[in-house]
C-alpha cells in the first residue's frame, strides 16, 4: 500500500517544481516559510487529437463573421484553417462532413458554480459561499469544486468547452474565481485552464447587506462601501510593503487584494444596479484597479455608455427578473443594447440549467434587441458567447474565437444554434472530440454510475432535427 | 428627437407591421394557423367578430368571408395565429418583488387555516409580472400557493392575463399538496407523516365534524376545502418527483376511486409511467430538466416526458427551472426543447394550451373554433422558437395591451432614443 502513496508524492513534488521554474517572478515571499502559490497548478492536458478537416460548414467564427460553405481545419489541437470553400484534407486527416451544418467557437460561460454547488443539491454540496465574514477574499472557489458535479457533462452537451467558477455573492469579497476546461477529471487541477489569471469575487448590494445584516454588517450599501474601501487601503499597504521587500506576514486576504492592484487578478463583481455600478467604478478609479466585469448587471443597460467608456464587460441573462428588488428593472433588451453602446457584453448562466441553453439565451435577447430597432447580426451576436466572456477571464489569446493558432474549442449544431430545436452533436476540446450525440460519446459522472436511469437509451426524436 | 426615434422603430417593424387592432373584429389573412383541432394551415384567415371566432379556413376559401364593414384585415404573411399559451402552473400575481415577504402572496405558514386557502384571494392582476407574462403570449395560467405548515397547499385557481379585475376565471380549479422529500418536512419529518396527513385529511373531508377540530389531519374548514377534490369535482395536484412517490400517488385511487390527480414534477414518471396510465394521472413535466436536482430526481432523464407521453400518460408541460412567479412566459421555449427530445411539434404546442385545458375541464380553451370566444395569439413566427416574439394576444375576445414596465424602461434606454434632458424625461 505505501508504493503508490510514495509515487503519488514524487509525483506532486515534480509537478510544483516544474511549477516553481514558470513563475519564480513570485518567489519574493518572505516570511512566510513555504513556497510560494506554485501548489494548485493546472495539470490539464488536452486528450490525444486527430487532424480533422471539417467540410460543408456554416460557421459564426465568434469575431463577428459568417462564413457558408466553409471549412475548418483542425492541426495538433489547434485551429489551423478556416474559410470559405474547402481545401484538400492533409495526408492522414479524419474529414467531417458537417453536411451544412452550423459550426462555432464553444461557447464559454463567465458566471457557473458547477462543483461548488453540485447536484444534487445537498446540504453537503453547498461549497460556494463562505458565509462566515463579508471579507474572505482567502478562499478560492477552486477548493470547492467537485470535479464529478454531473452538471459539467450536462453543460458540455450544451456546447461549453469552457467554464468560469465563482464563490457565491454573500460576501464583499468572495474569494477567487477559477477558469476550467470543461474535460473529464478527477481532480479540479486536471481542469484548471493553464495560465488563465484567477479572478476576485466581489458582490455589491442586497446581498451581503442580508446576509450580515444580522450578524455584524454590513447592513446597508453605505456599510458595503466603507468594507470595501477598508480593505482596499489595508491592500495598498500590504502591497507596498510587498513591493518594498519590508518583513511582512503572508496573508491571503490581502494577498489576492494586492494582486487585484497589481493586476494580475481580475475582477468580477456581481452588481445589478446601474448607480451601483457607477458608485463601484469611482471605488476603481479611487484605488486605481480595474473591474473587469460586472456579473448579472441586470441595469447595465442604463449605464451603457458609461461601461463602454470605462472598457468594462458586462455577463448578463437574457430574461431574468423579479426575484429581487435589484433584479426589478430587467429588460430583455440589455445585452443587445450593450452592444449597441460598443461595451464589452456577455452571456451568462448561473445556473446548472442555463448553462445547457446559452445559445438560446443569446437567441432570445438578440431577437428582442433587433425587435426594438437594432440591426445586429447573428454572427455578431456569437462574440456574446465565446470572444466576450473570453475577454473577460484574461483568456481571449487562446479562446473565443475560430481563429488560426487558438486552441480548437469547437461545437458542430443539428441547426442553426439560435434554434430552440438545435443540439450540440459533437464537441471537440483542444482537437479532441469530447461529445458526440450520436454515438453517445459523453463523459458520466461517478455519481450517476449504477443509478436508476443512467444506461436506459435515449429516446430519439420522432421529428426530423 | 422623439419624433426620429418613431421613425426608425416604425421602419424597423415595417415587415412585420400589424395596424392597431383596437377593435374586437378583425381579420388576420395569409397567416400560419394552429387550431388544434386539425392540421396546421398556411395561408389561412382567421376571423373575429365582436371577439368571437367566426371564420378560419384558407385565406381563398370561402370559409373566411365574408367580412363586414369595419373589420380590419391584418395582412398575416409571415406571422402564426394559435391559441393562446395556457401554463398548467404558475404563480404570476402572487408575487411582486420574491425576496421582499411584504410582496408575496404565496405561503402562510403561520395561517390556521392551510387546505381551504385560496390563491385567488391573492392574485393582482395589476402586478407587473402579469403584464410581462402577458405580453409573451401567455392567456392563461393556473396559479398555485405553496404549502407551508402542512401537505395541504390550498386551492388554486385559473387566471386570464389580462389585467382586468375580473381575471381570476375559476378561483376553485384544483387543490395543492406536496410529496417527496419538501412534503415530508412539512408534514412533521418523514413520508409515512406526508402519507398519513394526506390519506387522513382526504378521510376527514368525508367525515361529519361536531366541532372545528375533529378531524385526524384538518380541521373543519379545510376538510370542507378537500371536498370537491374526494369527490372528483376538482383535480388532485401533487408536487413529486421520485417514482415511489408517484407509485404511491397512483395507489391513492384505491381508497379515493373519484381523484382526479395531477402530478407536479414527475422527473422520475418514466419509471412507473404504466402505473401512471392505470390510475390515470395526468403530469406536469419542465422538458428542460436533465440533471439530478435532488435525491427525488436522481433518475432525472431529458426524454421522461417522451417516455411517459409514449406509455399513454397525459403530459403538459411547466418550467419548473425558470421561476414560476415570474418567467412562466418561458414556457414556449421549455416546449420547444421538447421537441429536441422526442415530442412531436404539434404534441409539444399542445402540451402547453389544449392539455392544460382537458386537464381543468375547460374545452373553451386551448383551440381556436368557430363559435368559441377568442384566445389567440399572433406571432411573428414559430411560437415554440427563441426568436419568435408575441406580436397580439386576445384574451377572452379583446385585444390586449402590449406594455409592461419592461417595455416602457426599454423604450426610455432604447439607444436611439436621444435627448438633452435626463432620463427621467423620457418614454
Amino acid at each position: 500500500m505505501k508504493t503508490p502513496f510514495k509515487l503519488c508524492l514524487a509525483l506532486t513534488a515534480a509537478l510544483a517544481l516544474s511549477a516553481c521554474d514558470t513563475s519564480s517572478d513570485k518567489t519574493d515571499a518572505k516570511n512566510d516559510g513555504d513556497a510560494p502559490a506554485i501548489s494548485y497548478a493546472s495539470t490539464y492536458k488536452a486528450l490525444p487529437s486527430r487532424t480533422t478537416l471539417i467540410t460543408n460548414a456554416n460557421i459564426y467564427d465568434g469575431k463577428g463573421e459568417e462564413i457558408l460553405g466553409g471549412y475548418v481545419l483542425i492541426v495538433d489541437g489547434k485551429i489551423s484553417a478556416l474559410g470559405e470553400g474547402s481545401i484538400g484534407a492533409p495526408e492522414g486527416a479524419l474529414t467531417v462532413d458537417a453536411n451544412g451544418a452550423w459550426v462555432t467557437p464553444g461557447i464559454i460561460d463567465i458566471h457557473s458554480h458547477l462543483g461548488d454547488y453540485a447536484t444534487p443539491g445537498v446540504n453537503a454540496h453547498s461549497d460556494g459561499n463562505e458565509a462566515t465574514s463579508p471579507i474572505t477574499a482567502e478562499v478560492s472557489a477552486e477548493h470547492g469544486v467537485w470535479p464529478q458535479d454531473p452538471g459539467f457533462a450536462e453543460a458540455l452537451a450544451g456546447g461549453v468547452t469552457t467554464l468560469h467558477i465563482l464563490p457565491g455573492s454573500a460576501n464583499l469579497f468572495g474569494g477567487r474565481g477559477v477558469t476550467l476546461r470543461n474535460i473529464s477529471s478527477r481532480s479540479v487541477q486536471g481542469m484548471k485552464f493553464p495560465d488563465a489569471p484567477y479572478t476576485l469575487k466581489m458582490a455589491c448590494g442586497e446581498n451581503p447587506k442580508r446576509v450580515y445584516g444580522g450578524k455584524g454588517g454590513p447592513a446597508s450599501r453605505m456599510g458595503n462601501f466603507a468594507h470595501y474601501r477598508k480593505n482596499w487601503i489595508k491592500a495598498a499597504d500590504y502591497r507596498q510593503k510587498r513591493d518594498d521587500g519590508e518583513d511582512y506576514t503572508r496573508d491571503l486576504q490581502l494577498e489576492t487584494l494586492a494582486d487585484v492592484l497589481d493586476g494580475k487578478i481580475l475582477v468580477q463583481m456581481h452588481c445589478y444596479r446601474a448607480d451601483e455600478m457607477m458608485q463601484v467604478l469611482d471605488m476603481a478609479r479611487e484605488f486605481d484597479y480595474k473591474v473587469t466585469t460586472f456579473h448579472h448587471a441586470v441595469e447595465a443597460y442604463k449605464v451603457a455608455d458609461k461601461l463602454a467608456e470605462t472598457g468594462t464587460c458586462a455577463a448578463v441573462w437574457a430574461d431574468w427578473w423579479g426575484f429581487k428588488m435589484e433584479a426589478y428593472d430587467a429588460i430583455r433588451e440589455n445585452l443587445p443594447y450593450l452592444h449597441a453602446a460598443g461595451a464589452c457584453a456577455m452571456i451568462h448562466s448561473d445556473s446548472a440549467d442555463g448553462i445547457q441553453r446559452l445559445n438560446q439565451e443569446v437567441a432570445k435577447t438578440l431577437a428582442d434587441g433587433n425587435r426594438a430597432g437594432l440591426d445586429i447580426s447573428k454572427a455578431d451576436a456569437w462574440t456574446w458567447l465565446s470572444l466576450n466572456p473570453a475577454k473577460g477571464l484574461g483568456i481571449d489569446e487562446e479562446v473565443g474565437s475560430l481563429e488560426p493558432g487558438k486552441r480548437a474549442d469547437v461545437v458542430i449544431w443539428s441547426r442553426n444554434p439560435y434554434s430552440t430545436y438545435a443540439r450540440a452533436t459533437r464537441v471537440y476540446l483542444d482537437g479532441a472530440l469530447v461529445y458526440d450525440r450520436a454515438s453517445g460519446l459523453k463523459p458520466v459522472s461517478d455519481f450517476r454510475l449504477g443509478q436508476p436511469g443512467t444506461d436506459a437509451p435515449v429516446l430519439q426524436p420522432t421529428t426530423p432535427q | 428627437m422623439r419624433k426620429l426615434l418613431t421613425t426608425a422603430l416604425s421602419v424597423s417593424l415595417l415587415a412585420i407591421a400589424i395596424p392597431a387592432m383596437a377593435q374586437d373584429s378583425f381579420a388576420i389573412i395569409n397567416a400560419k394557423v394552429v387550431t388544434n383541432t386539425g392540421p396546421t394551415i398556411e395561408n389561412a384567415t382567421v376571423l373575429v367578430q365582436d371577439g368571437k371566432i367566426r371564420g378560419i379556413g384558407a385565406t381563398d376559401s370561402s370559409a373566411a368571408a365574408p367580412k363586414p364593414n369595419g373589420t380590419s384585415i391584418i395582412d398575416g404573411t409571415g406571422l402564426w395565429v394559435t391559441p393562446g399559451i395556457f401554463a398548467p402552473y404558475g404563480q404570476v400575481g402572487l408575487v411582486e418583488v420574491s425576496l421582499e415577504s411584504s410582496t408575496r402572496d404565496t405561503r402562510a405558514g403561520d395561517s390556521i387555516s392551510q387546505a381551504s386557502l385560496k390563491a385567488a384571494e391573492g392574485f393582482n392582476p395589476k402586478s407587473s409580472s402579469v403584464s410581462a407574462t402577458r405580453g409573451e403570449g401567455v392567456t392563461h395560467v393556473a396559479i398555485g400557493l405553496s404549502p407551508r405548515a402542512s401537505v395541504f397547499g390550498g386551492i388554486g385557481a385559473i387566471a386570464t392575463m389580462s389585467g382586468d379585475f375580473d381575471s381570476v376565471q375559476t378561483p376553485e380549479a384544483f387543490a395543492y399538496v406536496q410529496l417527496g422529500s419538501n412534503g415530508a418536512n412539512l408534514a412533521g419529518g418523514n413520508r409515512s407523516a406526508s402519507m398519513a396527513q394526506l390519506r387522513q385529511g382526504l378521510s376527514d373531508a368525508t367525515r361529519r365534524y361536531t366541532s372545528p377540530d375533529d378531524g385526524d389531519a384538518v380541521r373543519r374548514a379545510d376538510a370542507l376545502a378537500l371536498r370537491p377534490v374526494v369527490a372528483g369535482r376538482i383535480p388532485l395536484m401533487i408536487g413529486a418527483d421520485r417514482a415511489s412517490d408517484l407509485q404511491a400517488i397512483a395507489g391513492l385511487k384505491r381508497d379515493f376511486p373519484n381523484l382526479r390527480l395531477v402530478v407536479l414534477g414527475a422527473s422520475e414518471g418514466w419509471m412507473v409511467a404504466d402505473a401512471l396510465t392505470a390510475a390515470n394521472v395526468s403530469v406536469l413535466i419542465d422538458p428542460q430538466e436533465t440533471l439530478p436536482y435532488s435525491f427525488d430526481q436522481v433518475a432525472t432523464r431529458a426524454d421522461n416526458g417522451a417516455r411517459l407521453q409514449a406509455a399513454g400518460v397525459r403530459v403538459a408541460f411547466m418550467q419548473r427551472s425558470s421561476e414560476f412567479s415570474h418567467n412562466v412566459r418561458l414556457l414556449p421555449q421549455h416546449a420547444g426543447n421538447a421537441v429536441a427530445q422526442g415530442f412531436t411539434w404539434d404534441q409539444a404546442f399542445k402540451a402547453i394550451t389544449l392539455t392544460p385545458a382537458q386537464i381543468f375541464g375547460r374545452p373553451d380553451l386551448g383551440t381556436l373554433t368557430v363559435g368559441q370566444t377568442a384566445n389567440l395569439v399572433v406571432w411573428d413566427g414559430d411560437p415554440l422558437e427563441v426568436m419568435t416574439g408575441a406580436r397580439r394576444v386576445v384574451i377572452d375576445g379583446e385585444v390586449q395591451d402590449m406594455t409592461s414596465r419592461q417595455t416602457e424602461l426599454a423604450k426610455r434606454y432604447n439607444p436611439n432614443n436621444t435627448s438633452d434632458m435626463p432620463h427621467g424625461y423620457r418614454r
